[in-house]
């Protein structure tokens, strides 16, 4: 018995088919002593294991791979196509509850290539130029979540400078002290600008605009 | 594990409908079964996750067929017999309504949506307490969702303001994840259902009566709430980490108001007995109309808007 319900597998299969493109990658990070790793393994599996072009591979958070994708806690869950993408839409922690559904949406905008923001979002997220990094710090259980999550992620996809990573919480509590946070989703962009609350596009872009502004 | 559900961030989509169901929430979900099953075309537009305010409710004990069950699965069970029949657009959120030659056009996130009726199933949000501190302090231990940032205080003292059943259930969840609560109600007496106020006492949460809370205070996050005991006028003060507040609901009911649906003088759609507004072919159905604030009512209401819907649609 898996993690993910025979109901819930043939629904995912039903929108992976009708959805999927391009190849997509998910891999898993896991190390020693650590509590939901084997989860994190298990459902980047099961998720795999429903369509032909979801890859799945498991690498030791210690090693090259990992190096090369950026990636330094256990377990992250990176959803790319191996590329373009890079390690820049990953989760630090289980994309459980509430974010399953962010990981199962990333899935699909990584194999169209592809994300939807309006034009005037479009525009503001071209300027950005330099690296910029979103950290959005989640719990399972909370139901606005994934909105921010997924904006992120949004962002990552259409621009190769941000990189979108949720935190969860729970699973990370002194990261989560060292930013003071007690109200989720609470984002931090560039470890510098911060808001709570799960926005509209338009005013994330504002803040993510302010941060790399910051840069100059 | 609950993986809830997911729809794709489909591109800008253009769709035709009999009617728009504006709010995934309990009335939403049912007036969607409704609606597809008398035979009409119909989609829900939620801002948010298909399950509306049900999602946070830690335990509903009232719906009937359940004797108890989180509102997170409750919620995911509605969705998924609701998606048997209607597609549901997540994270789309209605920015503006418009008529065109004689129908309603919904200008969303994701798309525009022309429909020859429109439900409002868009359901309340939280409302705030209007005291000092509430507002400087929110996201460093005020916070309106106990689901959410309940775990960040196990092993702390919090206060939840608001004794009604929300507050109660909230209260109850805390202490089932090792928070230790305090209730502080303004009314005299429990404002909560009699099976919480036995909960409560059975648990040993302290829930005080009368009390009108002034202030949330400290320096850089929560330290103490002040209130005053309005039996006795003494002002007094609880030491918390964190503060929940659960003093009401407001109804979400702007994009209605802008197409001249008429509301009550807090905001609530004013409906008739077969959820109809003062204008035709505009429907409200679940907590925006401010009747009961509960999942099963608000279902019921979803199904009557539907029947409603097609009465007004199909059947002249």
């Amino acid at each position: 018995m898996g993690y993910i319900g025979d109901k819930d597998k043939e629904y995912l299969k039903g929108e992976f088919d009708k959805y999927l493109k391009e190849n997509v990658k998910i891999l898993v990070f896991t190390g020693d002593n650590c509590q939901y790793c084997n989860v994190a393994t298990a459902l980047g599996q099961e998720v795999a294991e429903l369509h032909d072009a979801i890859e799945f591979h498991e690498y030791p958070v210690n090693g090259e791979e990992a190096k090369k994708y950026g990636v330094e806690h256990a377990p992250t869950v990176v959803i790319t196509d191996g590329d373009k993408y890079g390690g820049r839409i990953r989760y630090v922690g289980l994309p459980s509850g509430y974010e399953f559904s962010s990981m199962i949406e990333d899935i699909i905008d990584v194999s169209r290539r592809d994300a939807e923001v309006s034009d005037e979002v479009k525009m503001q997220l071209q300027m950005i130029d330099k690296p910029v990094r979103i950290q959005v710090f989640v719990t399972p259980t909370c139901p606005y979540c994934p909105r921010a999550v997924r904006t992120a992620h949004r962002f990552a996809i259409l621009n190769e400078n941000i990189t979108g990573e949720m935190v969860e919480a729970m699973e990370f509590p002194e990261w989560a002290n060292k930013w003071n946070v007690m109200s989720v989703p609470h984002i931090l962009i560039n470890e510098d600008v911060q808001f709570i609350g799960a926005y509209p596009d338009e005013q994330y872009i504002k803040y993510v605009v302010e941060a790399w502004k910051k840069m100059k | 594990m609950s993986i809830g559900f997911v729809l794709p961030s489909a591109s800008k989509e253009n769709k035709e409908v009999d009617v728009a169901i504006i709010g995934a929430g309990p009335a939403g979900l049912s007036a969607g079964i409704y609606a597809i099953r008398a035979g009409m075309s119909a989609i829900i537009i939620d801002k948010g996750n298909a399950g509306g305010l049900a999602e946070e409710a830690p335990f509903v004990e009232n719906y009937l067929g359940f004797e108890g069950i989180e509102g997170e699965k409750l919620a995911k069970l509605f969705k998924e017999h609701a998606m048997k029949y209607v597609e549901i657009s997540e994270r789309n959120e209605v920015r503006d309504i418009i008529m065109e030659n004689g129908k309603f056009v919904l200008k969303a996130e994701k798309g525009e949506y022309t429909a020859k009726a429109i439900i409002f199933a868009t359901g309340t949000t939280h409302k705030t307490i209007g005291v000092p501190g509430e507002k400087e302090l929110f996201g460093r231990g005020v916070s309106y969702c106990v689901t959410c940032d309940g775990y960040f205080y196990r092993g702390k003292r919090v206060a939840v303001i608001g004794g009604g059943n929300s507050g109660a259930i909230a209260a109850i969840y805390l202490k089932d994840i090792g928070v230790e609560p305090v209730v502080l109600e303004y009314m005299p007496t429990y404002m909560c259902e009699k099976a919480y106020q036995d909960i409560i006492n059975e648990k040993g949460i302290r829930y005080i009566t009368n009390a009108m809370v002034t202030e949330i205070a400290g320096e850089n996050k929560v330290e103490k709430v002040v209130y005053k005991d309005r039996t006795s006028g003494e002002i007094k003060e609880e030491k918390v980490d964190g503060v929940f507040i659960y003093v009401g609901l407001i109804p979400i009911s702007e994009l209605a108001k802008k197409i001249g649906v008429e509301t009550d003088n807090r905001g609530y759609i004013k409906v008739s007995s077969k959820m109809r507004t003062n204008v035709p072919m505009v429907y409200a159905a679940g907590d925006v109309t401010g009747i009961a604030g509960q999942i099963i009512i608000a279902a019921g209401q979803g199904a009557m808007a539907a029947l409603a819907a097609y009465e007004d649609l199909m059947l002249k």
